[in-house]
């Protein structure tokens, strides 16, 4: 069994990493690029979402936190990119650890409203800064190379898939963001501190996010407040992860190369009506929640996580974690 | 005697004007089984919740093992040594049985592959190590009552809160709890028990304490308690 994930693992990796010396066709190469991206935005997201059950709807903030971090070190201050491009990812952690002490202490959907509250905050602090250009946007010294490109950004996301699969299947962590997830009350009389834990995660999914931006930048070159720290971001995200499967490791990869698929088609052949393609992702989102809430790997597997993730995440209800012992008592 | 393991210093709970603890005080030592009753709503569960960091009491103090607790967290407690049950389960319905019980072993064993093996253990010893892998949900009443005490044993506690976890129990499946629960006083744990049923309370408390209407009406030896003319009162005359 474990013999077996090992071997996938090894072949899909052997063949992504041939592909770039066989082929020298720039826009595929882009594509594939572009795709392993959103497959690492769509794992970060749900580390907090799906795992610890916090539907986090500001999470490009980290991504675009992360894109201009590598852009002002690099254009500002004259960092080189392999610095610059760490930092992203320092940086993002940072804001998370300082964003998440207050707005994790909120339940269910008022973290979410918080999160991209503060999402839309700081789209507006970069519109008006100097240092961020505003809204013309920042432009980077072009690195012209895709295969460079695929290769780091394979790295980067092999890199976020194996820290989350150590620490979210094999290490303690991953049972204590779901014992949160389950039940965060019940899981103080246990030892655990959900407030540390629920920071933890939410820096372990900010920072690879962060890194990602920061990549972003430097490949795409052109940055500006409604790219990187747009509502699209996390949109599409939320969209993979959920339609995916929330709690897995599997899920958001998959929905991430589905959703990525069609929105690179539909980009392709309709591009005059982007609106549609808005339209469609939140007709999805809507159906994956109500008639399949464990997402696609969650259906196949059997797997509830991701139904217990939206429950505590789109609780509204404040007092709905706090109910230690009102409900059905047991006695004559 | 030796000292108190958990001494109870004049503590008062109020939610709003509704005093649900009122000026209770007690001590406990290692060793003993206390059992805590009264009537519904006559502030046991809000007891074990003040004692287990959930609530900070209104007044008053509580010390474990000589040391102010009053208003620690309940994960701080829990590391200290204080484990608790709780009278409406609280399973993690999406995980197995056997992944609950691993969760409260980290307190004691931080490492996933030691926690495993002591969770183990605590499945042996609780009942449930043929139900291991099976989802928390899943399990019966009994088994998820089973499923609170383990949870509590995982963290290797010195005292033992255990809130009606026999109600609602077949006789067979009570009886199995009893005996575990003495199993526990005899390697040492120090419990203290909620439990409306008599016979079982009676049998097993070295002493108990009455509560009604969130004061404490009442304290000694079951037979003398049992006994005791307020005891009788607050039974027959309160609404339970
Ligand atoms: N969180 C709370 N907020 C307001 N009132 C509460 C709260 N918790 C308990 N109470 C009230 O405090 C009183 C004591 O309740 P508690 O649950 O401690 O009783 P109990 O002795 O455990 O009863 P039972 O035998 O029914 O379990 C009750 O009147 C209850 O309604
Ligand atoms: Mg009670």
């Amino acid at each position: 069994m474990r013999h077996r994930n090992i071997l996938w693992f090894a072949s899909v990796l052997s063949i992504l990493l041939i592909l770039p010396l066989i082929t020298d066709d720039a826009f595929f190469l882009r594509i594939i690029t572009e795709a392993f991206m959103w497959i690492g935005l769509a794992m970060a997201w749900d580390v907090l979402a799906g795992y610890t059950g916090y539907l986090n709807f500001g999470h490009g903030v980290f991504f675009g936190i992360g894109a201009y971090t590598t852009a002002i070190l690099m254009m500002r201050s004259e960092w080189s990119f392999p610095f610059a491009l760490p930092a992203a990812g320092v940086v993002a952690g940072i804001v998370a650890l300082f964003a998440g002490l207050p707005t994790l202490r909120l339940k269910g959907a008022y973290f979410a409203i918080a999160t991209w509250a503060l999402s839309r905050a700081v789209q507006q602090v970069a519109l008006v800064l100097e240092i961020t250009g505003g809204p013309d946007g920042m432009r980077l010294p072009p690195f012209l190379n895709p295969k460079f490109f695929y290769m780091l950004m394979l790295g980067i996301v092999t890199a976020t898939f194996l820290l989350f699969w150590f620490l979210m299947e094999r290490a303690s962590f991953g049972l204590k963001v779901r014992a949160i997830r389950e039940d965060e009350s019940g899981a103080m009389a246990l030892g655990l501190n959900p407030t540390k834990i629920k920071i933890q995660a939410f820096i372990l999914s900010a920072v690879p996010t962060g890194i990602l931006g920061g990549m972003y930048a430097y490949w795409i070159t052109f940055i500006d407040p409604a790219s990187v720290l747009g509502d699209l971001v996390t949109d599409q995200a939320v969209v993979m992860a959920v339609f995916g499967g929330l709690g897995t490791l599997f899920g958001p990869i998959i929905g991430a190369i589905l959703i990525f698929l069609f929105k690179t088609y539909f980009w392709a052949y309709l591009a005059d009506y982007q609106v549609l393609y808005l339209i469609i992702l939140g007709l999805l989102i809507a159906l994956s929640v109500v008639f399949m809430p464990n997402g696609l790997w969650g259906t196949l597997t059997g797997y509830i996580g991701a139904r217990q993730a939206l429950r505590k995440g789109l609780a509204v209800n404040p007092q709905a974690e706090n109910e230690t012992e009102k409900g059905d008592k047991t006695h004559e | 005697m030796s000292d108190p393991i958990l001494r109870i210093d004049s503590v008062t709970k109020a939610f709003g004007g509704l005093h649900a603890v009122d000026d209770v005080s007690f001590e406990i030592y290692p060793g003993e089984i206390i059992g805590l009753i009264g009537p519904n709503g006559a502030g046991k569960t809000t007891m074990f919740n003040i004692v287990s960091g959930y609530y900070a009491p209104t007044h008053g103090r509580i010390f474990f093992k000589g040391e102010n607790i009053s208003g620690k967290p309940p994960y701080k407690l829990a590391e200290r040594g204080i484990g608790r049950t709780f009278q409406v389960v609280k399973p993690f319905p999406g995980l197995t049985v056997l992944e609950n019980v691993i969760i409260a072993s980290f307190c004691r064993y931080p490492q996933r592959e030691k926690a495993t093996a002591h969770a183990w253990k605590i499945l042996e010893l609780s009942g449930l190590a043929d139900r291991a892998n099976v989802s928390a949900s899943s399990l019966t009443l009994a088994g998820r009552k089973r499923l609170e005490i383990g949870k509590a044993l995982a963290l290797e506690p010195e005292l033992l809160l255990l809130d009606e976890v026999v109600a609602g129990l077949n006789p067979t499946e009570a009886d199995q709890t009893i005996e575990l629960i003495l199993k526990l006083r005899d390697q040492g744990i120090t419990i203290l028990i909620v439990e409306h049923i008599m016979r079982v309370i009676m049998s097993i408390s070295d002493r108990v304490v009455v509560l009604n209407f969130g004061r404490k009406i009442a304290a000694g030896k079951p037979e003398q308690v049992a006994k005791d003319p307020q005891v009788v009162q607050a039974y027959l005359g309160g609404e339970a």
